[in-house]
């Protein structure tokens, strides 16, 4: 049971094989849990501080839920890639965007077997 | 009561510009954290000032939001020119949504807005005038909630 040290975005990057879009400095942070959810407002009321936001929605809006909840990162799954304009928002607000080509399913569920809960 | 101002900022809100939508709430935030407000009182008022922001965006032309800051509270109000809300009863029922299917495609239009932002204001008056537009009110006393 991977129960000891908490997971860092970076560890989490690397072994999910994620592409990175945006870099930050909450690159090192520890994960503190994840949402998985396309609908914005659900994000909004459920993503807590130091989250991974795993979604299929890929323009700029995200970037400002995931700066007003307090997320540290967005992983979009399902092979998506982030719009320009939402890699350029995400550098201003210091949010980390990645992509993957597995579904949102697989994406938690890895995250899930890293130890993020 | 006495409870002075201690900042006031003003903020104008563009009206279908689905993907600038949230630049408002991203500054009133960055404002909070610069007067010393405490992180669960930036969060609140961030989530729902998000979703008022959101709220003129997705239905109106456009609208403006006001941020005061006084030693014990925070105060947004947010006014549009729009449509306005015909039943605000109906409107505040979770999961009740007039949002186009544009908009519900990328993500919004969820029918949690004004949910969400009665749960994280302490104190909510909404008005509307159907033709004119909505008003919304909220207060937020720094440091937790007054009820909790």
């Amino acid at each position: 049971m991977p129960d000891e040290a908490p997971v860092t975005v970076a560890q989490a990057a690397g072994q999910l094989g994620l592409s990175a879009y945006a870099a930050g400095e909450a690159i090192d942070s520890a994960i503190t849990g994840a949402v998985v959810s396309d609908l914005l407002s659900y994000v909004m009321a459920n993503g807590k501080r130091g989250n991974v936001w795993v979604t299929i929605q890929t323009h700029s809006n995200i970037i400002a839920v995931a700066a007003l909840a307090g997320l540290s990162a967005i992983v979009i799954a399902g092979g998506f890639e982030p719009a320009d304009d939402t890699v350029a928002r995400a550098e201003e607000e210091g949010i980390l965007v990645f992509a993957s080509a597995e579904t949102a399913y697989t994406v938690a569920g890895k995250l899930w077997e890293i130890g993020v809960r | 009561m006495d409870d002075p101002v201690l900042a006031h900022e003003e903020f104008p809100i563009l009206g279908r510009a689905y993907f600038l939508g949230g630049r408002a709430s991203t500054s009133v935030k960055r404002a909070l954290s610069d007067c010393g407000v405490d992180a669960e009182t930036i969060r609140r008022v961030s989530v729902a000032c998000y979703e008022a922001e959101m709220n003129v965006v997705l239905h109106a032309r456009s609208g403006y939001l006001s941020l005061d800051v006084h030693a014990g509270r925070v105060v947004l109000g947010i006014a549009d020119r729009g449509p306005g809300i015909e039943d605000i009863q109906l409107a505040m029922t979770p999961g009740w949504s007039s949002a186009t299917e544009e908009a519900r495609a990328l993500g919004f239009g969820a029918g949690m807005g004004l949910p969400n932002i009665k749960e994280q204001a302490d104190e909510m008056r909404i008005e509307s005038t159907v033709g004119e537009g909505v008003r919304l009110l909220l207060t937020f006393y720094r440091g937790g909630r007054q009820d909790a």
